[in-house]
């Protein structure tokens, strides 16, 4: 397998991989279905920031972000079925139950985790302690600026994280479970080591003082760009967003079993910073995972980087196998 | 026959179905994670050319099998996502000749529906462990909500775009309604009820995947058996 050469690297020389959006196939089907999987995504993003923009406080709350983000799911959930961007990548019952699994204990243990130790918490122990106020001048800004503030800081922090994530062997061994995903479907971005999944939720954005709103808006924002990340849905994208944000395509060339498409495309909502740092890549692949496609079972993946961690602290620091020692003449 | 398809980690064990009266007591609990199941064969099919015909369910990464006289036991381990027989770990099919034709019977294990059935015990308990850690944290909590308590009093305006546009202003909350929502949030914080709605997903899934799957590699075995 050649590759394709993207500025200095070659991609997909060791995993089939499909470069250039040129290249990238179409919806098929008549008018109807084709407008609906062009227009469906900015179209829900407008809805999105039109709804929290002016929806009245008493609606404005927590618990309809909540509401409106499980009946989504569900929404692409069907999408998922009624057109499929792989059948490879289809949803089973097996599949469904693992990723509830992660889903569940995001909402549940980690969250309780991240009621103590959450950078959120970290970072209002620390104003409290050397007296400081947060950053209140964030609420004089428009309400639209405030929640692109809010998730471009988080997404920053994010692709740096990320990326660390794929060069410092201590946080790649956690970070690692989650490659071995071998199809994207709506929940699989909960699936990981629970260290890891504590590690990417970390943001500087306690820091910041905002308007709720602003903040539901930056919700709302984030999860109708972020959520096409994971999905089994073919949507003809609209070229705009593409260039602006992350995509289905491009997450699933970083989560390709080519080593080197593995290593871009790390934000989570704005691939632009990608394009600024230079590790964006255009295109998509099929093959996903690591050795080669094996699928790791939720026991190995609750363990792995520790096992694994351990196995390269012996191989480093333990003591010389005697099996493969010389014999003394 | 003993069939190895590109297995990822090695030679296993074939397994074997629980059999005697010791085991027997098994039976009233194991249809939690087995599934069985018996399928008449077509007219004139023999043994060797039923598993001839199953033969490719077994060919997929991960699994080991091992076929000898009218039984063919397997074991996998870490299956493709897509593999038709994923949810299964091990099991065995058997071709037995009754006067009416040949049946194959087949008995599998499933570590995925075992875990999928304790699954709602797990979040249960999660629930109680976050309702513990509520009871133990509530006076830190309080304290850390009295700091905030002054910020929170400010009124916040809206940028003029905003107020131009019509977006609707913030509100200051009201002395009552403020104590409410803080008590409100301090139980959010340590609220059981997300735990305890994953405990009744997973009971729902269960159900649906005890009978969907039993359902599922019944069709796929009458469809391969009768060359479909």
């Amino acid at each position: 397998m050649n590759g394709v050469r993207v500025g200095n690297r070659i991609i997909g020389a060791d995993s089939p991989v499909t470069i250039g959006w040129e290249n990238v196939p179409r919806v098929e089907g008549g008018p109807f279905k084709r407008l609906f999987f062009t227009w469906f995504q900015p179209a829900v993003l407008f809805s999105m920031i039109l709804f929290w923009y002016y929806a009245p406080n008493s609606i404005a709350k927590a618990s309809t972000a909540i509401g409106i983000g499980i009946a989504f799911r569900a929404l692409l959930l069907a999408l998922e079925w009624v057109n499929p961007r792989h059948k490879s990548w289809e949803l089973t019952w097996k599949e469904c139950v693992t990723d509830l699994f992660y889903v569940g204990l995001g909402y549940t243990i980690l969250n309780l985790v991240d009621n103590f130790i959450g950078s959120d918490v970290l970072i209002e122990n620390l104003l409290s302690s050397f007296d400081w106020d947060k950053f209140a001048w964030f609420t004089g800004l428009p309400l639209l600026v405030q929640a692109f503030l809010i998730l471009f800081i988080f997404d920053f922090g994010q692709y740096w994280m990320h990326r660390g994530m794929h060069n410092w062997y201590p946080l790649w061994l956690t970070h690692s479970v989650h490659h071995y995903i071998t199809q994207l479907n709506i929940n699989k971005g909960a699936v990981g080591n629970p260290v890891e999944l504590f590690l990417i939720g970390l943001g500087i954005g306690g820091l910041f003082d905002f308007l709720p709103r602003a903040a539901l808006l930056a919700g709302a924002i984030g999860m109708s760009i972020g959520v096409y990340q994971h999905i089994n849905v073919r949507f003809n994208t609209p070229a705009w967003w593409r260039f602006l944000f992350n995509t289905t395509e491009h997450h699933s060339l970083h989560h390709s079993l080519d080593f080197e498409a593995t290593r871009s495309n790390y934000a989570s909502n704005f691939i632009f910073i990608d394009r600024m740092f230079g590790t964006c890549v255009d295109g998509e692949a099929e093959l996903l995972g690591m050795e080669g496609g094996r699928r790791m079972s939720i026991r190995e993946q609750m363990t792995y980087p520790f096992t694994e961690g351990w196995k390269t602290m012996k191989q480093k620091f333990g003591k010389p196998d005697d099996t493969h020692a010389v014999p003394a003449e | 026959m003993t069939g190895q398809a590109p297995s990822m980690d090695g030679d296993r064990l074939p397994a074997i179905a629980p059999s005697g009266d010791a085991r027997s007591w098994m039976r009233l609990i194991d249809w939690i994670w087995t599934v069985r199941g018996e399928l008449p064969l077509p007219a004139g099919q023999s043994a060797a050319e039923a598993f001839a015909r199953l033969e490719p369910f077994f060919r997929e990464p991960g699994t080991s099998f091992d076929q000898a006289e009218g039984s063919l036991t397997f074991t996998k381990k870490d299956p493709l996502a897509q593999d038709r027989m994923s949810i299964y770990d091990a099991g065995e099919l058997r071709v037995e000749s009754q006067p009416g034709g040949g049946v194959l019977r087949y008995w599998m294990t499933s570590k995925s529906l075992l875990f999928c059935f304790l699954a709602p015990l797990l979040f249960v308990a999660f629930g109680q462990i976050i309702v513990g850690v509520g009871i133990l944290a509530k006076p830190d909590t309080e304290q850390a909500d009295k700091k905030k308590k002054d910020e929170k009093d400010k009124v916040r305006e809206l940028h003029w775009i905003d107020q131009m546009l019509g977006a609707p202003a913030p509100e200051k909350p009201k002395k009552d309604e403020k104590e409410k929502k803080k008590e409100e949030g301090g139980k959010d914080r340590f609220s059981p009820t997300s735990a305890y709605v994953f405990a009744g997903l997973f009971a729902l899934l269960y159900v649906i995947g005890r009978i969907l799957e039993d359902r599922l590699i019944r069709r796929r075995f009458l469809r391969s058996l009768s060359g479909g």
